[in-house]
């Protein structure tokens, strides 16, 4: 009898801790999410630079352009039809747009405001898998803003165009997805 | 023997004009000093460009620099290899044939992938330190400041253990030009780290002016972004501005000798526009010296 007392405590336990590990934060999931498709645009993207002869710093413009280009024509071949919302789907792209109203609230909030009026602002027509335009301008990305989304893999950044929050893959230079109307 | 005259002058002119007179240095030109230039928002590929690199050229004969630091902006529009030779490599021919090395941080008109051109010396990285003599230089991604960045820094500027710390970007920290103005989020973020770490001097570009500004907590503060674009007359007056230059060209010389930053700043035309001696600040942890 006491065996089986001890042993129902026990299962109960067992039952309220699992119980509790299974609650997520609806915020974090997402972020989850997110990171789970940036992640997977990175193993494709690593898969067809492996197919192409590595790049090291070199003297040769040409090279570095003919790289650049590669890349991005076999990527967008493996992503074709990509769009916009692949990886901000909807749901990400309404946590994002809560982090961003975050980040330029409070006392930072001019701090960024400012930022982006005297960061040479662009306009581009936005396009998933295109490339970023050649010869134009990468707005600057305010620290604050950067400091309050999910950290990306390296070469990939956020930019802002207008008032949409970009992913930019900088080694091909290609759009891989954007948030339109994403700032305030 | 009016065709004598004539043909005297002629002797006289092209006499006169193979013995140009010696550019007027400012600079100590001691022995084992940290010797280099500074240019920013050059990349134009226009024929101003090309005259402020032929001063650099003359002036290099007697302040013989190492090294050039470029403030971003460094390649305007397209980027192909024609673009690379005239708005880089044919404006310093001279200079890069006499092995001075250019050290590049991006600015926002630049593609990112400039890092790996071997010509502007970052080593395939965004952002990047190296260190000469008893100066540490860290070349920063202004466009984009992220917490990897941020934490590089911090980690890299503890460990620096170099007399000077000379931090290097695209986007004002302060200046009082009118067209972007200084880039206070970025501002808010990076000057705790330069004051913790006692960063020396921050040179920066992107306002097509010349401006030296009243140290700041302590740091000198450079703008250089007219050494290809200018905007003219750009700067408003301000009693934070010891010194702006906006109706031409520019470009530095800067010499460190021990505990001073030399400097001169020369114009287009060979005219110096500012100069003078900054000595080394105490380190954040020492409690005598001039003036942090």
């Amino acid at each position: 009898m006491k065996l089986t007392f001890t042993g129902t405590a026990v299962l109960f336990l067992i039952v309220m801790i699992s119980g509790r590990a299974q609650k997520v934060n609806p915020d974090a999931r997402l972020v989850e999410e997110f990171e789970a498709r940036i992640n997977d645009y990175v193993k494709l993207r690593k898969q067809v630079e492996g197919t192409l002869p590595a790049l090291k710093p070199t003297g040769s413009q040409g090279a570095i352009k003919h790289h650049e280009h590669e890349l991005a024509e076999r990527v967008r071949k493996e992503r074709h039809g990509a769009t916009q919302g692949n990886i901000f789907t909807p749901d990400v792209a309404a946590e994002f747009r809560r982090l961003i109203g975050l980040a330029m609230q409070g006392k930072d909030a001019s701090h960024v405001h400012q930022s982006l009026q005297h960061a040479e602002p662009v306009r581009v027509r936005l396009v998933v898998n295109e490339p970023y335009p050649s010869g134009v301008p990468l707005q600057s990305t305010p620290p604050t803003l950067l400091m309050n989304l999910p950290r990306l893999p390296p070469d990939i950044d956020y930019r802002v165009v207008g008032n949409n929050l970009v992913l930019r893959d900088a080694k091909s230079n290609l759009i891989v997805d954007f948030i339109p109307n994403a700032i305030p | 023997m009016r065709r004598f005259t004539f043909l005297s002058v002629l002797a006289i002119l092209v006499v006169a004009r193979g013995q140009a007179p010696a550019p007027e240095l400012k600079l100590p030109v001691a022995a084992n000093s940290v010797r280099f230039a500074v240019i920013g928002d050059s990349g134009t590929g226009d024929r101003a460009q090309y005259e402020v690199g032929e001063q650099m050229a003359r002036y290099h004969a007697s302040f013989p620099f190492d090294f050039v630091l470029m403030m971003g902006d460094n390649i305007y529009g397209s980027e192909t290899p024609a673009d690379m030779k005239r708005k880089f490599e044919d404006p310093y021919k001279p200079l890069l044939d006499a092995g001075v090395k250019f050290y590049a941080c991006l600015g926002n008109h630049d593609n990112p992938n400039q890092r790996l051109y071997k010509p502007f010396n970052m080593g395939g990285q965004r952002f990047y330190s190296f260190k000469k003599g008893n100066v540490s230089f860290f070349a920063l991604d202004s466009n984009y400041m992220d917490p990897a960045e941020l934490e590089w820094l911090t980690t890299q500027l503890s460990q620096s253990g170099s007399a000077w710390n000379i931090c290097y970007f695209h986007h004002p920290l302060y200046t009082h030009a009118r067209f972007h103005g200084a880039d206070v989020d970025l501002r808010t973020r990076i000057e705790p780290i330069f004051e913790k770490a006692g960063v020396n001097v921050v040179l920066t570009g992107h306002q097509h002016v010349y401006e030296r500004i009243k140290p700041q907590n302590g740091i000198y503060y450079f703008v250089l972004g007219n050494s290809g674009e200018l905007r003219f007359h750009d700067l408003r007056p301000s009693p934070d501005t010891i010194k702006g230059f906006d109706t031409d060209r520019t470009f530095m010389l800067v010499e460190i000798a021990g505990d001073t930053f030399n400097f001169q700043t020369i114009s287009r035309t060979g005219q110096t526009v500012d100069s003078g001696a900054l000595p080394r600040q105490p380190k954040p942890n020492q409690t005598n010296g001039p003036i942090r």
